[in-house]
């Protein structure tokens, strides 16, 4: 009875969103026509006509990110920075280079595993450095770079991580490097504008109609799209980082942990 | 019909099922494995719906590291839900 009847409210949800969107058009017009708004990022990204305009970057996604509305993804990395300050403040105090042991799982997964952690590295990587032209930026590299941390933490034990020589100051360090990477792209416009007395914009990406101010765009002919690289890079420490501390302290036993805190088991 | 929309139509049903199957299951380190393979099926709906982007940030968090996150949670406290 009970299946049969979540079984017809699914059917019933379907049937009713399905009519919703498409019939009553309750998301817009749903077809092929590209918006207006779309029509005019995806004219803007990288158009060397516009120069005041452009964000000089075919990856429209990036662009938006990290120069149309770049101060908002600032904000972001700052709110995942603090959300890992406070994992870390929970696990005050816990050391983590006095944990041993462990022995991770079977030969056949270690080796596996063994493989696929440089193809994972290499992925992430590139996915950083071409954040500005396919799809991809720096919290997606963040992202795939942190599967490693969990791959270490499964199969090799929590203690691999001290064996490989990533400790806790360290990771935070690199965070932290991330973010400060990225508050001296945000701030060099304005460095340079108290230097030489053009005026600037905060976060400043490529010219604007009353700056003549430009990060460079090309290296050695190779589109390198200004701020955006480098923003990706930063972003890709900070966020790869932020995710190895949390799962170096969630990989952590129980006990151990109560132990080095001092809290006793209550239940 | 345009094919991409009945592999949408597909992966979306999979994605549907196996949400399901997570919510009723008892056993958490199963009801996890059930939610990685929604978002598997999930992550074949956003590349027919061309958001690229999303997919390289959908896949390493939802099947690499939200699973593993919620495991290492499961590891901490009890494997079956009690009623």
């Amino acid at each position: 009875m009970r299946k049969y009847f979540v079984l017809v409210s699914i059917v019933l949800a379907t049937v009713v969103i399905a009519y919703i969107t498409t019939y009553l058009r309750a998301l817009g017009p749903i077809g092929l026509d590209t918006r207006y708004l779309a029509k005019l990022f995806l004219m803007l990204t990288y158009n060397p006509v516009y120069r005041e305009l452009t964000a000089m970057s075919p990856e429209a996604v990036t662009s938006i990110v990290w120069d149309f509305r770049g101060v908002d993804t600032l904000y972001e990395t700052v709110v995942f920075y603090m959300a890992i300050i406070a994992a870390l403040t929970i696990y005050r105090g816990v050391s983590y280079s006095s944990i041993w042991g462990g022995y991770g799982l079977s030969l056949i997964v270690r080796v596996v595993t063994k493989l696929l952690i440089p193809i994972n590295i290499a992925i992430a990587v590139s996915i950083a450095a071409h954040g500005h032209l396919t799809p991809g930026g720096g919290f997606q590299a963040g992202a795939v770079l942190a599967v490693v941390s969990v791959l270490l933490a499964v199969t090799y034990s929590a203690s691999s991580f001290i064996k490989l020589g990533v400790s806790l100051s360290k990771a935070v360090a690199l965070r932290s490097a991330g973010l400060l990477a990225i508050a001296l792209v945000v701030f060099t416009p304005i460095v340079f504008s108290a230097l030489t007395g053009v005026q600037t914009y905060i976060m400043q990406n490529y010219v604007k109609i009353d700056s003549s101010f430009s990060f460079p765009t090309h290296v050695w002919n190779q589109l390198i799209s200004g701020t955006l690289i480098w923003l990706n890079l930063a972003e890709f420490l900070a966020v790869s980082f932020g995710f190895f501390i949390i799962f170096m302290l969630l990989s952590l036993r129980e006990e151990v942990v109560r132990e080095q805190i001092g809290e006793k088991d209550e239940h | 019909m345009d094919f991409s929309l009945v592999l949408l139509a597909l992966f979306s049903t999979i994605g549907l099922i196996f949400t399901y199957l997570a919510v009723i299951e008892k056993d958490l380190v199963k009801a996890v494995i059930f939610s990685a393979i929604q978002s598997t099926s999930y992550v074949a709906v956003l590349y027919l719906l061309r958001a690229p982007d999303i997919v390289l940030v959908y896949l390493p968090v939802t099947v690499g590291l939200y699973p593993a996150a919620l495991l290492f949670l499961v590891g901490k406290t009890e494997r079956v839900e009690e009623e």
